[in-house]
């Protein structure tokens, strides 16, 4: 994780603030520099992306491009933490943009009112030291996927469904990618699902611990791994997983 | 043999369980298995499972003593296997 992240020095600000983690081993003030020179994309920005964000913004990650399309509804709201209530019917992007820059305005937000398709995957993907994807939908986790193992960029693939998650820390070249996992569209995947909040945003902060080891050069990213973690009976696991050499997307890295 | 299977996603739905325990003949493959676990599920646990030809979907994962099955996921051995972890493909954000 060294290409993109320009040299950055802490300032005495930046010390004050995130003075906790910077004990943590491994992070330090070496780790805290990579972050704050990183650059992280997230796909969607409700109840998967939404506290993933706001746990990206707390460690401090020095830009977020949040990606999202259409405008909020009421039934986002039992998940969406970044939103509110008075932006019912405006644009999702927006409200999540201004719940970040109020918790951290010393952090660069930048939002994209749409979601990640064909036209935009290159650009975006491009602009991003670290993609996460939090999208409901598989044709759009798929371009995520491609255009990643393309750039060579590291993706976090976070899903959850009813009181179940998963995350797959994704390393093009390295790792197993989405596709190798899952070589089609699966047909029995639904656009609506069961979701209790909660759930959702101990998923996205399992996603945001495994980018944030990444970004800083820590130890422990669980590569080669899905960690599966069932709220339910309170069971997580981490299964290994392996690259497909047939793999359409990755095979020939 | 008795084998642990652990159903994930949809399937823990379908099943209404997210573990049961199952006896496995000597010598019984997983497609072996997965069928006679359709008699007890019904048609929604065989949609999740199969494609239209009766083999194992691509999307589903199988997973055995925690490692990912590669291959041919109808004809893996179960001998010496005590879980069976299948995972359908979730996305929910």
């Amino acid at each position: 994780m060294e290409s993109q992240q320009a040299a950055y020095e802490l300032s005495d600000r930046d010390r004050e603030i995130y003075g906790w983690q910077l004990d943590v081993p491994g992070l330090g003030e070496r780790g805290q520099a990579k972050l704050r020179s990183s650059t992280a994309l997230i796909s969607r920005v409700g109840g998967l992306g939404g506290p993933l964000a706001l746990s990206l913004a707390a460690a401090g990650i020095g830009k977020l491009i949040l990606v999202h399309g259409g405008e909020l509804r009421p039934d986002d709201l039992n998940r969406q933490i970044l939103m509110r209530h008075d932006y019912l019917g405006k644009k999702r992007v927006d409200a999540a943009a201004e719940t970040l820059r109020q918790f951290n305005p010393h952090i660069e937000v930048e939002t994209v009112a749409e979601n990640f398709n064909e036209d935009n995957a290159a650009d975006l993907v491009a602009r991003a030291d670290i993609v996460f994807d939090a999208a409901p939908l598989f044709e759009e986790r798929f371009l995520m996927n491609r255009e990643c193992v393309a750039q060579r960029k590291p993706l976090i693939d976070c899903a959850m469904f009813n009181m179940e998650g998963q995350v797959i820390p994704i390393v093009p070249g390295e790792t197993a990618c989405l596709a190798c996992l899952y070589p089609e569209v699966p047909e029995h995947w639904k656009r609506r699902f069961p979701v209790v909040g909660a759930v959702s945003a101990v998923i996205a902060n399992i996603g945001a611990i495994e980018g944030i080891k990444l970004l800083a050069g820590m130890s422990g990213v669980s590569l080669n791994r899905l960690i599966y973690f069932d709220t339910l009976v309170m069971k997580l696991q981490k299964v290994e997983i392996a690259r497909n050499p047939d793999c359409e997307i990755c095979g020939e890295l | 043999m008795t084998l642990t299977m652990d159903y994930t996603g949809q399937l823990a739905s379908v099943t209404g369980v997210a573990e049961e325990q199952v006896e496995v003949g000597e010598g019984e493959c997983l497609l072996d298995v997965l069928k006679a676990r359709l008699a007890v599920h019904g048609e929604k646990f065989g949609e999740l499972l199969f494609d239209d030809e009766g083999g194992i979907r691509s999307t589903l994962l199988v997973v055995l003593d925690g490692e990912q099955a590669t291959g041919d996921k109808a004809s893996v051995s179960l001998s010496g296997v005590k879980v069976v972890m299948l995972m359908t493909p979730i996305a929910g954000g």
